[in-house]
C-alpha cells in the first residue's frame, strides 16, 4: 500500500516535472537556446498566478490563462528586443546572456516582492479523495491533467498547426524554412513566448502545491534541465515521459534508499540516460 | 608642497572619524535564497545601533563615540561570507565583528574572527559545533541547537496519554544535525519510541515519501529540524495527503509572522520552540522591555520580530557592555570583557558560558487561531496545548 501510494505522488509529482520542463525543451529543441532564465519564468509565473489570486481573487486554475499571456508577451519581447541579437552566436553566448538575465529578473523579483515565503493558498489547496485505499491529491492530480493536457495541446500544435510546422521547419532546416517564406525572427519570438508562458503556467501551479520566493528558479532550472535531457527534445509527450520517470524515481529513492538520495539519483539518471541514449528515452536515434 | 597639504588633511579628517567612530562589521544575508531570515538581523542590527546612539552612544576612555554599522550582502554564500569578514578586518577596519545568520556561516566565519583575533558577537547561529573547537573570540545568543527540542519533549512526557510513536526528521546541515543528535539522545532517555529517524537534503521540496511513512507506521509524533521553507511544504503536502499525527513541532518558522501569513488557517495547531518572548518583565536598558521593543520594531520594520531580531539586538548590546567594561576598543580586551559580561536585556539575561555560547530555556509554542501561544517553559505549563491536532478533515 505504502509503495502503491509513493508511486501514485510520484507519477502527479512528474506531472508537474513535466510541465516545468517542457518549456525549457521546446526553446532547446528549437533555438538551440539552454535557457538558464527557464526557472526565473517559472518564478514569475508564481508569482503573477499569486497577485491574480490575492489582489483579482481570481481563481488560480482560472488564473493560469492570464499568467500565460502575460510570461508569453515577456517572453516574446525578450527574444525579439535581445536574444534574437545573439541567436546565430556559439552557445556559450546564449548561456552567458541567460544565466544574466536569471541574475537580473531574480533581483527584481526580490526588490519588488521582498523574500518573503509565499503560498497560493484556496480553500481546496489540501482537499483529497480517497480511491481504493489510496489518498489522491486534488490540487496535484489537476496540476497533473493540466499537464498533460499542455504537453499532448504542444504536441498537436507542433504536429498540425501552420505555426507549429513553422517552428518545426525552422528547427530542421532554417535555409529551406526561409525558402518557404518563413520569417525566422518571428517564429523564434513566438517559440520562446510558447516556452515561458508553459513556464508561467507551471510556476503558477507550483505555487498552488508548494511556496514561492524569489530564488525557486535556480533548482527549478537544474530539474527542467535533467528532465529535458531524460526525456529528449524531440517531441513534448517524451518530457512527459521524463517527468513521470524522473518524479517516480526520486520518492522511490525518498522511500527505499533515503530523503539525502533522490539528488544523486536524479543526476545518476541523468548521467546514464546520457550514456547509452544520449537523445533521451523518446527520442529518435540517428 | 600642495600634495602635502591634502595629505595632511585627509589624515586629519580620517583620524578625526576614527576618534569619535566605532564600526561593527557584519556580513548578512540581504539577497539569495536565505535573504528572508537574513533580513531581521539587518534591521535588529540597525535598530540597536539607532537606539543606542539616540541615548548618547559610548563613552571609552573619556572619548565619546557614536556606533557605525558596516553591513555587507553576502548574497547567501557561505564562501563569499568568509572574504568578507576578511574585508572588513582587513580593508574596512571595523573595531568588532557582529555575525551572519545560520551555523554554516557562523561556523566558517568564525575562523576569521579567530585568526584575526577580534571578537564576534553573533545570534545567528546555534549549533554545538561553534563551540566544540575551543575558539576564544565567537560569542553567541543563540541556546545550544542540541537542546532546541528538549522543552518540546518535557511536554511530551506530561501529556495523557503519553505518546509513544515519534518521528525525527532533520536536514543536513551543521544546525540541524547538532539539534537532532541532541534531541535523539532525549527521547531515548525519555522513552520514546523513535520508529523514523531520517536526515533529508536542505531545501527538500517534496515530503511525500516521508509522509507516506508518517501515515503508515502510525506515527503519533513528528519532529522536524529543518527550515522554513521545508516547514511550510511539510505542512502543505501532509494537508494534501490528510496526515495528521497527534502533534508535529518545527525547530524554525513557527514563531516568524511570514510563516502564518503563507500558511494562512493551515498554520494553526503547528508546534514550534522560541528562546524568546516579547514579555514586560524582560527589561532593557536601551528599549524599556521587550514588548515595548516589539512595538516599535513592528512599527518601524512593518513585522513582528521573533527571537532571531531579538537575539540580533542582544549581540549589539553584549558588545557595547563590554567595550564600556573594558573601557577600551582594544579586540583582546573586548574579548576578556565578553567572557565576563551578566547584564539583562529585552532577549534575557545575556552572559556567556565557557564555550562563549549563552544558555537560555527554549519555550515550546503553538500556533493556535493565528497566535502563537506559549505552551511550556522551564516553570511548566504556559498555556494550554492543543491536542491532538484534530484531522485536517474536521477543522
Amino acid at each position: 500500500m505504502l509503495l502503491a501510494q509513493v508511486l501514485l505522488n510520484g507519477v502527479l509529482l512528474g506531472g508537474l516535472y513535466a510541465l516545468m520542463a517542457m518549456g525549457l525543451a521546446l526553446v532547446w529543441g528549437v533555438l538551440n537556446i539552454v535557457n538558464l532564465a527557464h526557472g526565473a519564468f517559472i518564478m514569475l509565473g508564481a508569482y503573477v498566478t499569486y497577485f491574480l489570486f490575492t489582489k483579482a481573487h481570481l481563481d488560480p486554475f482560472l488564473a493560469l490563462p492570464f499568467t500565460a499571456l502575460v510570461l508569453f508577451c515577456l517572453g516574446y519581447g525578450l527574444q525579439r528586443g535581445l536574444l534574437n541579437l545573439v541567436i546565430r552566436s556559439p552557445m556559450f553566448n546564449t548561456l552567458l546572456i541567460t544565466f544574466g538575465l536569471e541574475v537580473v529578473l531574480t533581483f527584481l523579483a526580490q526588490t519588488a516582492f521582498s523574500a518573503d515565503f509565499r503560498t497560493i493558498n484556496p480553500d481546496y489547496a489540501g482537499a483529497n479523495f480517497e480511491l481504493a485505499g489510496l489518498t489522491v491529491p486534488q490540487v496535484q492530480l489537476a496540476a497533473f491533467v493540466v499537464a498533460t493536457g499542455l504537453s499532448i495541446g504542444l504536441w498537436a500544435f507542433l504536429l498540425r498547426s501552420r505555426p507549429g510546422r513553422s517552428i518545426r521547419a525552422v528547427s530542421q532546416n532554417l535555409l529551406a524554412a526561409q525558402l518557404q517564406g518563413i520569417e525566422p525572427r518571428r517564429i523564434y519570438a513566438l517559440t520562446f513566448g510558447l516556452g515561458t508562458a508553459l513556464a508561467g503556467v507551471a510556476g503558477g501551479l507550483y505555487g498552488t502545491v508548494s511556496q514561492i520566493n524569489p530564488y525557486i528558479g535556480a533548482s527549478l532550472t537544474a530539474k527542467s534541465f535533467v528532465i529535458a535531457i531524460i526525456g529528449g527534445l524531440d517531441n513534448p509527450l517524451g518530457v512527459i515521459v521524463g517527468g513521470i520517470f524522473l518524479g517516480t524515481a526520486e520518492l522511490l529513492t525518498a522511500l527505499y534508499i533515503g530523503p539525502t538520495y533522490t539528488e544523486v539519483a536524479s543526476f545518476g539518471i541523468l548521467v546514464l540516460v546520457l550514456l547509452v541514449k544520449p537523445t533521451g528515452l523518446l527520442g529518435r536515434t540517428t | 608642497m600642495f600634495r602635502t597639504l591634502i595629505t595632511l588633511g585627509f589624515l586629519a579628517c580620517t583620524s578625526l572619524t576614527w576618534a569619535d567612530t566605532l564600526t561593527l562589521g557584519a556580513s548578512v544575508q540581504l539577497t539569495g535564497p536565505v535573504a528572508n531570515t537574513g533580513r531581521y538581523y539587518k534591521d535588529a542590527y540597525e535598530f540597536a545601533v539607532e537606539r543606542i546612539n539616540a541615548s548618547g552612544g559610548i563613552t571609552v576612555g573619556g572619548v565619546h563615540h557614536t556606533l557605525a554599522l558596516k553591513l555587507l550582502d553576502n548574497q547567501s554564500d557561505v564562501n563569499l561570507s568568509v572574504r568578507q569578514y576578511v574585508q572588513l578586518l582587513s580593508e574596512d577596519k571595523v573595531n568588532l565583528l557582529l555575525g551572519p545568520f545560520a551555523s554554516n556561516f557562523v561556523l566558517a566565519d568564525s575562523a576569521i574572527s579567530e585568526k584575526f583575533q577580534v571578537p564576534m558577537v553573533q545570534g545567528g547561529g546555534a549549533s554545538d559545533q561553534i563551540y566544540s573547537r575551543g575558539y576564544r573570540y565567537i560569542f553567541g545568543t543563540l541556546p545550544p541547537a542540541s537542546n532546541y527540542f528538549g522543552t518540546t519533549i518535557d511536554t511530551l512526557l506530561k501529556l495523557t496519554p503519553k505518546p509513544s510513536r515519534i518521528a525525527l526528521l532533520y536536514a543536513d546541515d551543521a544546525f540541524d544535525v547538532s539539534v537532532a543528535q541532541g534531541a535523539r539522545a532525549q527521547l531515548s532517555q525519555a522513552g520514546f519510541q523513535t520508529v523514523i529517524d531520517e536526515r533529508y537534503t536542505s531545501n527538500t521540496s517534496d515530503f511525500t515519501s516521508l509522509l507516506s511513512r508518517i501515515k503508515s507506521s502510525a506515527v503519533e509524533v513528528v519532529l522536524v529540524a529543518g527550515h522554513e521553507t521545508e516547514a511550510l511544504n511539510f505542512i502543505r503536502q501532509a494537508k494534501s495527503l490528510s496526515v495528521s499525527p497527534k502533534l508535529y513541532a518545527f525547530t524554525v518558522g513557527v514563531p516568524s509572522a511570514d510563516f502564518r501569513q503563507a500558511l494562512g488557517n493551515d498554520a494553526n495547531y503547528a508546534g514550534g520552540m522560541t528562546a524568546w518572548l516579547p514579555s514586560k518583565s524582560l527589561k532593557d536598558a536601551w528599549f524599556g522591555d521587550a514588548e515595548q521593543f516589539a512595538r516599535a520594531y513592528q512599527a518601524k520594520y512593518g513585522y513582528e520580530p521573533d527571537y532571531h531580531a531579538a537575539s540580533g539586538v542582544a549581540t549589539v548590546e553584549a558588545l557595547v557592555r563590554a567595550i564600556e567594561a573594558a573601557n577600551s576598543l582594544d579586540p583582546k580586551k573586548v574579548r576578556d570583557a565578553l567572557a565576563q559580561v551578566n547584564f539583562p536585556s529585552l532577549y534575557g539575561q545575556i552572559s556567556f558560558g565557557a564555550t562563549g555560547q549563552i544558555s537560555l530555556p527554549q519555550t515550546m509554542i503553538q500556533v493556535q487561531n493565528g497566535k502563537v501561544v506559549a505552551i511550556y517553559g522551564p516553570g511548566g505549563f504556559l498555556g494550554k496545548l492543543q491536542y491532538p491536532m484534530p484531522a485536517w478533515g474536521k477543522r
